[in-house]
């Protein structure tokens, strides 16, 4: 079990925003000691971890807790659930496919630049900042 | 029959050249009539370049799809037109 402190620590996230995520009801039973100190679990760092990846696709708070309400119990999630996960998953995918083009034309680049006898501003640029 | 062959190539690059003589070469050799071929410019089509999943020049592509990356020996290639238009033949 860990104190807010290393959640903070552990995830880069600010004990308020954890604090808002427990009301908003992304973190759920969170559970106290006898000083009323939050305690947190191995499987909320995991949770925490989820949104912080969600957020940086753009995913609302909203949908983020029907996803997490999906992760907890895909067998029993609602048809609107399904879908909503079936539709940011279209999303993700639509994104990877950009992302490898144009990870695949700065390659391209780059290598090109390589095989510049006249030098590539690319490549000083990075060798400079090294 | 034929089959088309396009070398993507870049300037400044010092095996691009050689590329094209060498299939130039090859098509009069085997028959232009058979190897449809051209020169294209990796910036000029640079979406069409990564789309066929060209990461450097010389790269050679044969009916849509990129079979060497690099200058092959002449006898390479040459082995690979002939397998290719005998498999369009076949």
């Amino acid at each position: 079990m860990y104190k807010i402190g290393e959640i903070t620590k552990k995830t880069g996230m600010s004990a308020d925003t954890l604090r808002y995520y427990e009301k908003y009801g992304l973190l759920i039973d969170i559970s106290r000691n006898s000083s009323g100190i939050r305690l947190y679990t191995d499987k909320d760092i995991s949770k925490l971890k989820f949104i912080k990846r969600a957020q940086r696709m753009n995913f609302s708070l909203e949908e983020i807790k029907n996803l997490l309400s999906m992760r907890e119990n895909p067998q029993h999630a609602k048809n609107s659930v399904r879908q909503l996960t079936a539709d940011k998953l279209k999303n993700i995918e639509e994104q990877l496919t950009d992302l490898s083009t144009l990870q695949n034309e700065l390659k391209l680049l780059l290598n090109l630049c390589r095989g510049s006898e006249d030098g590539c501003p690319i490549i000083e640029d990075i060798d400079s900042d090294t | 029959m034929s089959i088309k062959v396009e070398i993507f190539s870049s300037p400044n690059c010092s095996a691009c050249g050689q590329a094209s003589k060498t299939l130039e070469k090859l098509a009069n050799e085997i028959g232009d009539d058979k190897i449809q071929w051209r020169k294209a410019d990796v910036i000029e089509e640079i979406d069409l370049a990564v789309s066929l999943g060209i990461l450097s020049t010389p790269s050679i592509v044969i009916d849509n799809v990129l079979v060497f990356s690099g200058l092959p020996s002449i006898k390479t290639l040459r082995e690979e037109l002939l397998y290719r238009l005998d498999k369009k033949e076949a």
